[in-house]
């Protein structure tokens, strides 16, 4: 019963290889986590560090309150469900489930009364006296929950339980692990290679390839709104239907051409607002993703003119329940898994069939999904990044979606027209322009504001949801960009400052007055040199720092600060800089600096001029590796 | 034709039985037969020289075991032997097992350079360092002293890890993990859960832990040079050999196979007590179904 967090966990192995890359999650108490994602992703290596089974490389690790990276597996209070139950097969089924208790020492009457109630949860009471060989897998299985549950650990850690049961009792168990969850109201993480298992059992489900997380939701929002191409297409079966193609804006409509098939669909535009404008060039290639629920066989006068395809049928999987066709979009594709316009439909009993046939498929097109043909993310994020919007300056004023704002001194430049890259998180409440409300809705955390500003679509991330019909925004002005002609006139303050830096250790010998005696004593100080300025490292970053890259290369590796403009103040020491200019926000005034060769930006709100000096606050900065990127601190 | 084949084959099985049969019983009387000679010649009643040409002895009699007790001071060196030997097993099954233990479960720098480095040393004969460890012994007054012999015994132990360590490496190690995860340190893990799971292995090493040096003749020789009060078995039996004037006199051939006998029974014995434990399939059950 706690909550669990990790905290830009990685598993790199000896040889470099990265297991685990920046994990971050929260993992609220009695909430049912499933970690998916196909063999070598890395989801039972982050579920081995939880448990204690696997040294964690960098991050942090806390089960409740307690930072648990260097804590024994037996301190953790977790409980561990194998895919293999490893049972203790000398031991019957009662010593089984009482082993963790008696190694606890608990009186006798307690650790009976405690197995003989687990047997009771989980139906074994009758096979107590049996030896695990004695048992089918199903009841094994079962002993193997009762040993993890008879301790009512905080939190449960399940590591794909029912990879060895065969699909009957795979469901069965499914539905009893659920049960079990509701019941014990403990954190559940489990881990599975089974998209099914993964969206019939948990609350939240992580998604995870190659080691690093894709997406992390509910089970509704990732089939609903999947981050990338590949969450896509692991969630849900059959598979998504994915074609290659392009968009088109014209007016108020977005044109949907597949290649490799003449057959062009029509959207219309406000669909897409949340689309960065290049993909509606009509030359971008992207992927089009529709699932084989969202298209159906036209019968004939179900005609809706631009959303229908035709598919050219190659063959069938008769389900029972239901029927997958299998077709293609391509008159010359075969339908198999090769062909790039393979398409899959369900069949809705519309319309009489053969195979070979031409028939036309109706898509659903509320429903589509678009990605990236490179990156293969989504050009319909939940959370865009940016408003695009085309804007003009003149006289020192910003002109976009027909209203007008004054800029800063900071941010000034002649007149223009040209783009305005608005980064949704730079639309703040509160200022002079106001906009109507059309919806604001919970998205992961924070609260995405939908506006329009006099006609104009604006997108918004707030830290709270804004009620009413219409609301006063304003800009921040350190956000944004303006280009013309594909030249930024006016940039973004970066969000962070990078200083090169190394791990030392200071040797001094201090002479210590004790009892009237003066006494030489040798004292080591760990730190790190930035900019040849020795800065001492806090006792927590010495200890990271050492778990993450070993005594050795502790000192030897190439390391970097990352710290924000306000993580730094202008101090008598410190880094030495000289001030360049003062960027003046209005509400906000930063010092732009030179430190060696880099810019650094400072926060502060007094004018300073020449050299000076910058402190930088170890509590709040990052440490990260360079040479394998590992944020250490 | 179909059933003609049939039967050619199923004749032609029947003759490679019968010829394998028969090479099998030929190969295991040369192999008892010397055993039976020794069981047989140390019940002779009549006392005759080692050269005659029969077998069976014209009159039985317990006499040869009643004069290898009272007559020689075999009772002393059967009890050296079986005092080193038991010490030996013991001191060098704990090694073993907990060196085996070690290598297959903990990742450590050098391990791998570590037993390839053992697995070399083991290879040379151990009498190579026989005359270096003699005076290392000297030196320290362990000569003419079963407390020398049991050092060198035990000296190389660890290095029979390789047969242990492979039965180690069978027994999955999500039982390691889910016992640490249930509370236990890695010494509880050893003892409740491998130890009981690794008791073939266990006998097999107590076994060849025991007849090492219960049969060991060349170091407790060298060792027990001129002191037959400290002899183990082997070097005092050998001994007698080498006496010819001892062997020669009629009625000690018989003695010394009565000799034989009595030192086959521990080996036996320890064998028939703990091959009940040979019990196939303990790990059954613990993982996968």
């Amino acid at each position: 019963m706690a909550e669990v967090s990790l905290k830009h966990i990685y598993k790199v192995y000896p040889n470099g290889t990265k297991a685990v890359n920046d994990f971050n999650m929260y993992i609220e108490d009695k909430e049912f986590i499933v970690f998916v994602g196909p063999s070598g992703c890395g989801k039972s290596t982050t579920l081995r560090m939880i448990a204690g089974l696997e040294d964690i490389s960098a991050g942090e690790l806390k089960i409740g309150d307690l930072v648990v990276n260097d804590m024994e597996p037996k301190d953790r209070d977790i409980a561990m469900v194998f895919q293999n139950y490893a049972l203790y097969p000398h031991m019957t089924v009662y010593d089984n489930i009482a082993f963790g208790l008696r190694l606890r020492k608990l009186p006798k009457d307690e650790i009976h009364d405690k197995v003989v109630e687990a047997a009771n949860i989980l139906g074994i009471t009758e096979y107590l006296d049996k030896k695990p060989k004695e048992m089918s897998g199903g009841q094994r299985q079962r002993v193997a929950l009762g040993r993890a549950i008879v301790r009512e650990p905080k939190v449960m850690l399940l590591d794909e339980p029912l990879s060895n049961l065969d699909a009957k009792l795979r469901t069965q168990m499914r539905s009893e692990i659920s049960k079990l969850h509701s019941k014990l109201g403990t954190t559940f993480i489990y881990v599975t290679h089974d998209q099914v298992e993964a969206m019939t059992m948990g609350t939240r489900i992580v998604v995870m390839k190659d080691g690093f997380v894709q997406q992390i939701d509910t089970p509704k929002n990732l089939y609903n709104f999947p981050a990338n191409k590949f969450v896509a297409g692991f969630i849900g079966t059959p598979q998504m239907n994915f074609f290659e193609g392009t968009l088109l804006k014209t007016d108020d409509k977005v044109i949907i051409a597949f290649d490799n098939s003449t057959a062009q669909i029509t959207v219309p535009y406000s669909k897409l607002y949340k689309a960065k404008p290049e993909y509606l060039d009509g030359k971008t290639k992207v992927y089009i993703g529709l699932r084989p629920e969202d298209v159906s066989l036209a019968d004939g006068g179900n005609k809706n003119g631009g959303s229908v395809v035709k598919v050219k049928i190659s063959h069938k999987e008769e389900l029972g329940s239901e029927t997958l066709i299998y077709g293609d979009i391509n008159m010359d594709g075969d339908g198999y898994d090769g062909s790039p316009t393979r398409i899959i439909i369900k069949d809705n009993g519309n319309r009489e069939w053969q195979t070979g046939d031409v028939v036309e498929a109706v898509l659903n097109l509320e429903r589509v999904h678009l990605f990236d043909a490179e990156t293969e993310a989504s050009v319909l994020p939940r959370v865009p990044e940016y408003n695009y919007l085309n804007c003009e300056v003149k006289g020192g004023r910003l002109i976009f979606c027909g209203a007008e704002v004054a800029l800063p001194k900071a941010a000034e430049c002649g007149d223009l027209k040209g783009e305005l890259l608005l980064p949704t998180d730079a639309v703040i409440i509160g200022g002079s322009l106001k906009a109507e409300i059309v919806s604001c809705e919970k998205i992961n955390g924070v609260y995405l504001l939908a506006l329009t500003l006099n006609g104009n679509r604006l997108y918004a991330v707030v830290p709270e949801c804004v009620d009413g019909n219409s609301v006063n925004i304003g800009l921040d002005f350190k956000k944004i960009t303006v280009k013309t002609d594909g030249e930024s006139k006016i940039t973004p303050l970066p969000e962070l400052n990078e200083f090169a830096c190394k791990f030392v250790k200071n040797k001094a010998v201090e002479e210590i007055e004790i009892n009237g005696k003066v006494k030489k004593q040798k004292t080591v100080r760990f730190g790190f040199v930035v900019e040849g300025t020795f800065f001492e490292a806090n006792e927590e970053n010495v200890q990271k720092i050492f778990a993450a890259l070993g005594l050795k290369k502790a000192f030897s590796a190439g390391l970097k600060i990352e710290c924000g403009a306000s993580d730094l103040t202008v101090a008598d020491e410190g880094i030495a800089a000289s001030v360049l200019e003062t960027l003046d926000y209005g509400t906000e005034k930063f010092l732009k600096c030179a430190v060696g060769e880099n810019i650094v930006y400072v926060k502060c709100d007094a004018e300073k001029r020449g050299d000076i000096r910058l402190l930088p606050d170890f509590g709040r900065v990052g440490v990260v590796e360079t040479e394998r990127e590992i944020k250490i601190i | 034709m179909e059933k003609k084949k049939f039967r050619s084959k199923k004749g032609a099985e029947r003759v490679s039985l019968v010829l394998i049969y028969a090479i099998l019983i030929i190969i295991s009387l040369i192999w008892l037969i010397p055993f039976l000679m020794l069981i047989i010649l140390s019940f002779r009643g009549e006392q005759v020289g080692m050269s005659v040409d029969y077998l069976f002895p014209k009159q039985w009699s317990f006499n040869n075991y009643v004069r290898l007790f009272t007559e020689t001071k075999f009772l002393t060196w059967y009890g050296n032997t079986l005092l080193v030997s038991v010490i030996v097993t013991v001191v060098q099954t704990v090694i073993v097992l907990m060196t085996s233990y070690a290598l297959s479960r903990l990742r450590f720098k050098l391990r791998k350079p570590l037993m390839n480095l053992m697995l070399i040393l083991g290879m040379f004969p151990g009498f190579l360092s026989m005359t270096a460890v003699y005076f290392v012994l000297k030196e320290i007054g362990l000569t003419q002293n079963l407390l020398g012999l049991i050092l060198v015994y035990s000296a190389s132990s660890a290095m029979q890890y390789y047969i242990c360590k492979g039965f180690f490496d069978t027994i999955p190690k999500s039982l390691d993990e889910a016992a640490r995860i249930d509370g236990a340190s890695r010494h509880t893990v050893f003892l409740k859960i491998i130890l009981p799971l690794a008791k073939p292995i266990i006998i097999y090493t107590i076994l060849t832990a025991f007849i090492a040096p219960w049969g060991e003749y060349m170091f407790s020789s060298f060792i027990m040079l001129g002191n037959d009060d400290k002899f183990t078995v082997a070097v005092g039996m050998k001994s007698w050999l080498d006496n010819a004037t001892l062997m020669g006199q009629e009625g000690y051939f018989p003695i010394f196979c009565a000799a034989a006998v009595v030192v086959s029974i521990p080996i036996t014995a320890l064998f028939i007590w703990l091959q009940r434990y040979y019990v196939e399939g303990v790990t059954g059950g613990s993982v996968k179904g």
